[in-house]
């Protein structure tokens, strides 16, 4: 089965995979009350560390895991500033992102002795990467089953509104936060290592290309829900597919790459209706 | 000031665990680091060339601050600013004297442009200003790319940059053979004006006070809207501005990689120097030195400079929570 | 220095025992160390079970629902999800057992107050507590609420809990508790037995002596000044509808009113920060919508209700803060710069005339307590001869001392010919300081009393609802 309807399906969901899991952590993260701007690091490292781990094993399931705790200790190192030292969320994002670019950059030298970008590895190959995507689906509807139907998802849905009100239920708001920084971040860094081992082989510098900051949009046009932010990110996916089908019809690639950013400048004029955000999105809480 | 002493010493020790780990001998890496900063007199110009370029989006972010803006996109404003001034200043055909400061005027209204975007967002619709400032850095990037490569593209170009500008609109440099010109007075005439502006004025005033608590700020006559929307268009321009004297002064065209990201190191600068333009001043030119020691650091000591940006990254992080804690504490109720 | 020190409490199965004290005295503070919410440096607290506690702030999720909150943190579980069916019956099983009525599927913020904090003492209740301690928890009541909560209280009490309330409430403490704590400055300075004692022994333990006089009044003769007509303002339950007044200079016109009647967007209205419909006119002429920089510069001058949000710039100093809203006063500027000698002067004025205890005039105002911080938001308000002023709770949670001064002040402004316009919770405040008094039920206009023809239960059925029966006066 071919054809050009079928290619372009097959290039949205390739290119939507990684958004998905980018978004479904920000929606995480958002929902709890923690602004996360350093998906984009989160998304770098694990790439990074997958091929690395990858380069070094020989086996790219250890790269696969190894990049998910990546991601997940990065996401830690945010949710720990946030919520143990009241780092401003928005700030310690910027720093991390840094940090994740100038960190991936300096190892890549070290590990593969060259800057810019890293050899081929043994990659998840092209089974691997369509259960990648698979699972990025399914990572949506566990997400929003968490979410909407256990006792941790109401306890993370509170912590997003009124972390107050969960410590006066008896619950420490700052480790409901901190877990799901990290699990977030786990999730960032699979859609990282999607991108160097499934849908490539190889890492190189700046490869994320502000997919962490696409997935931000998609949680604001996804209303900070599982299943919309995954909407979204398909609709992103389909935007960055339609730039390779009309490639040579004189559309400037740069415009259809701009386009999910300028979607996302236009949702927060509110013309996609306002949807509200947690009330404690962003908002520190210490003790 | 002793615990940013000891926030400094941290860095230097993780930086030398990193040196390290690269293989490489420490005490030689930040060796060739400050030699490559400060071993003579054209280092040091070259160091004062990144204090100057870090300075102007390091007041801009701490401007837009002050107003209680978070401007995480002074990198995009001081590209749309050397984006401008490249496009105007590879056409401009007119004596230097009148085509530098068009240049200036220019890039800085392109910066100031692209600020108030996510400043009329901010005021008119309510918009997060954070994602609108994140969003406009990418699509800045992506229109001057757009725009260098394609249909503004100079004759005579190669790659994506503009043609280099006429000799005569080049700034004026301070030192003959060095890349230091007169925009790093510019830049520290700039950050005593802002502290004259915060302190004195009753447009500092509002400002401060739009920022330091926006809702008595109202109730006091002041419109948040229109603060808001000024402090992004004039936090623009000053990343801009730095973004044309960058054109104008050090590359003389413009370039799409011409910011190794001084937009965002200048999150750190403002930081350290405790959002106030003065000490900015300081701090500007001690990032200016991993800056520009950082290439020495890669040639002699083997370092991969990149572990400058993994350390100024620890630093945000870490200023970070310095400032804001001592904040809280001071607003917290009693 | 500590908040609390050396206290020693004991409460009772089956007592209602009320901790009383001024604002700042560490009531709140002790009721958080009991309660496990905050550890204390020294010192042992001993409980035969759990400790619930319903703050006077409640701490619920606005967006969540009823039931939702009511589980969270012990929630029922079923298998790996969240038991909805067992969450609910746990609320409705609660809700009959205590007498509290409430729709386990409504959202919070659709509540009003009085519901939301049956929600939060159901929480509380749902873990079946050995000692429940209430913090302020008619604040926000009318008078008919106040009894049903009390009713609920002494049941409660009567199956074998020991209450602690915690109120500046007098006449609720002699009419319902057994047992008084009393508290100053973080010490106990008074056990009491209800029975042998009254509100004024009790006030007295409190502020440690005598209470201070107020300013007297003066014959006036008051003139028109400012008046409004068919204001409506604000949302849903929050609203302001159709309202007429008029205030006139010389004269203190006191609303009276339960919290969350409409009352602050009547205040925001006023002061130009909240948009609405109808007219209002100050000395004769019309007031543009919308502009509280004009209002001010006209002589409208408001006290809000919080002032550590809408009224200070906390890291500000002192100085600095005097100055807000008058920052384009000619008197305070040259040309666009700000007239420093000027507004030290002004301050060093204001820190004189209503005792303003501060370190120095360039202190930090977060570092003054709430009285003094309060006193600089009137001195500012009444510093440049206003038309009118707007007061909403200026005496909220102050000391008693402070808040003599401040009430003296509107007194004095009052004497001298100021419109006064005082919006306050507190019936004694309206009824000791208002030459009228109005009553404000669900945003409406519902009674109008002079002071000579004050009726005291009158006014409290009105703000329970009496005058929607059609009996209005």
């Amino acid at each position: 089965m071919s054809g050009p309807l079928v290619d372009f399906v097959e290039l949205t969901l390739v290119k939507a995979a990684p958004l998905i899991y980018a978004a479904l952590a920000g929606v995480l993260c958002e929902r709890a009350g923690i602004l996360n701007i350093a998906l984009e690091g989160q998304l770098t490292v694990g790439a990074f560390t997958g091929v690395a781990v990858a380069f070094l094993t020989g086996s790219p399931l250890l790269g696969l895991v190894a990049g998910i705790a990546a991601g997940a200790l990065a996401g830690a190192l945010l949710g720990i500033a946030a919520t143990r030292f009241g780092v401003d969320q928005i700030v310690a994002g910027t720093g991390l992102n840094l940090l994740a670019l100038g960190g991936c950059a300096f190892g890549l030298t070290v590990v593969f002795g060259q800057p810019g970008a890293s050899s081929e590895v043994h990659s998840l190959g092209g089974r691997g990467e369509w259960i990648l995507i698979a699972l990025a689906f399914l990572a949506a509807i566990v997400l929003h089953f968490a979410l909407y139907r256990t006792a941790w998802g109401l306890r993370v849905r509170a912590c997003g509104e009124n972390p107050k009100a969960v410590r006066s239920a008896g619950i420490d708001p700052r480790n409901v936060r901190l877990i799901a920084t990290m699990i977030a971040g786990g999730l960032a860094g699979l859609g990282g290592v999607y991108l160097s081992l499934g849908e490539l082989d190889l890492y190189s510098d700046g490869m994320t290309a502000g997919r962490g900051f696409i997935a931000l949009a998609a949680v604001i046009f996804g209303r900070w829900t599982p299943f919309g932010a995954m909407g979204a990110a398909i609709g992103f996916g389909a935007l960055a597919a339609l730039q390779f089908t009309l490639q040579r019809s004189g559309i400037p690639s740069e415009l259809m790459q701009a386009l999910p950013y300028l979607a996302a400048l236009a949702a927060l004029t509110g013309i996609a209706g306002r949807a509200r955000a947690p009330q404690s999105d962003g908002v520190p809480y210490t003790e | 000031m002793i615990r940013a002493l000891g926030v400094a010493l941290a860095l230097a020790a993780i930086a030398a665990l990193a040196m390290i780990v690269a293989g490489a001998n420490p005490i030689v890496g930040f060796f060739a680091l400050f030699r490559g900063a400060l071993g003579g007199p054209n280092q040091i110009a070259e160091t004062l060339v990144q204090t100057t370029s870090l300075l102007f989006p390091s007041l801009a972010v701490a401007f837009a601050f002050r107003a209680g803006l978070f401007n995480i996109g002074a990198e995009g404003q001081l590209i749309i600013g050397g984006l401008v001034a490249g496009l105007i200043g590879a056409r401009l055909n007119v004596p230097g004297a009148l085509a530098i400061p068009v240049i200036l005027v220019a890039g800085a209204f392109g910066g100031a442009l692209w600020g108030s975007t996510a400043g009329v967002l901010r005021a008119r619709f309510g918009g997060n200003e954070v994602i609108a400032t994140l969003m406009l850095n990418i699509v800045a990037a992506l229109l001057a790319n757009y725009l260098v490569v394609g249909p503004l593209h100079s004759p005579g170009a190669t790659g994506a940059e503009t043609a280099q500008l006429p000799e005569s609109s080049w700034l004026p440099t301070l030192l003959a053979d060095t890349r230091l010109t007169i925009a790093l007075p510019i830049a520290i005439l700039l950050a005593f004006a802002l502290r004259f502006v915060f302190d004195r004025t009753i447009f500092g005033y509002e400002l401060r006070a739009a920022g330091d608590a926006p809702e008595a700020a109202r109730r006091a006559g002041i419109n948040l809207a229109r603060t808001a929307f000024v402090a992004m268009a004039l936090s623009g321009a000053m990343a801009g501005l730095g973004g044309a004297t960058i054109v104008t002064g050090v590359l003389h065209r413009f370039n799409v990689a011409l910011s190794p990201g001084y937009g965002f190191i200048a999150i750190a600068v403002a930081l350290v120097g405790d959002l106030d333009p003065l000490r900015i001043i300081v701090a500007a030119f001690a990032f200016g030195i991993l800056q520009s020691g950082s290439l020495t650091m890669q040639a002699y000591a083997h370092v991969p400079k990149d572990v400058v940006t993994f350390v100024e990254g620890l630093a945000i992080v870490a200023l970070a929570a310095r400032r804001f804690v001592a904040e809280r504490a001071k607003t917290s109720p009693a | 220095m500590r908040a609390v020190q050396g206290v020693d409490l004991d409460v009772f199965p089956g007592e209602i025992h009320a901790l009383c004290g001024e604002n700042g005295a560490g009531k709140t503070t002790l009721a958080s160390i009991a309660a496990g919410k905050l550890k204390a440096s020294g010192g042992t607290v001993i409980a035969r079970g759990v400790v619930g506690l319903v703050h006077q702030h409640f701490e619920l999720v606005d967006r969540l629902r009823v039931w939702e909150n009511v589980v969270l943190g012990h929630e029922p579980q079923r298998g790996a999800t969240l038991d909805r069916e067992a969450a609910r019956e746990r609320v409705n099983r609660l809700s009959k057992e205590y007498g509290l009525a409430v729709d386990p599927d409504a959202v919070i913020e659709t509540l009003p107050v009085g519901i939301a904090q049956r929600v939060e003492l159901l929480r509380e209740l749902a873990r079946d507590p050995a000692v429940l301690i209430l913090d302020e928890p008619t604040a926000v009541l009318a008078p008919v609420e106040i009894d049903a909560l009390f009713a609920t209280v002494r049941a409660l009490a009567a199956r074998g809990t020991a209450v602690l309330i915690i109120t500046h409430k007098l006449q609720e403490v002699v009419s319902h508790t057994s047992r008084i704590t009393v508290m100053r400055a973080g010490k106990v300075v008074a056990r009491l037995a209800t029975a042998d004692t009254n509100v004024d022994a009790i006030a007295r333990a409190m502020v440690g002596g005598e209470l201070p006089e107020l300013a007297a009044r003066r014959e006036t003769i008051p003139a028109p000044v400012f008046s409004m007509h068919e204001i409506s303002a604000g949302e849903s339950s929050l609203a302001v509808r159709s309202a007429a007044l008029e205030v006139r200079g010389g004269e203190i016109v006191g609303i009276a009113g339960v919290e969350g009647n409409g009352q602050s967007a009547l205040a925001d209205a006023i002061a130009g920060v909240l948009p609405y419909t109808g007219s209002m006119e100050l000395d004769g002429t019309p007031i543009p919508p919308g502009n509280p920089g004009a209002r001010i510069a006209q002589g409208i001058r408001a006290i809000p209700q919080d002032r550590r949000r809408e009224a200070l710039v906390l890291p500000w100093s002192v100085i600095d803060n005097i100055t807000l809203g008058d920052q384009r006063r000619p008197s305070l500027r040259k040309g666009g710069t700000l007239d420093r000698p000027a507004a030290r002067e002004l301050a060093r004025t204001i820190v004189e005339r209503f005792d303003v205890r501060t370190p120095s005039l360039n202190a930090s105002v977060s570092a003054l307590s709430g009285g003094n911080q309060q006193k600089v938001v009137v001195g500012r308000a009444l510093a440049h001869n206003p038309r009118l002023l707007l007061a909403y709770q200026p005496t909220r949670g102050i000391d008693v001392g402070a808040a003599a001064l401040v009430q003296s002040r509107l007194i004095e402004a009052r004497n001298a010919g100021v419109a006064v316009l005082l919006i306050s919770f507190e019936l004694d405040e309206v009824l000791a300081l208002s030459d009228r008094v109005i009553v404000m039920y669900r945003g409406a206009i519902v009674g109008t009393f002079e002071r000579d023809a004050i009726d005291r239960a009158r006014i409290g059925a009105l703000m329970a609802g009496a005058g929607l029966a059609g009996v209005a006066s």
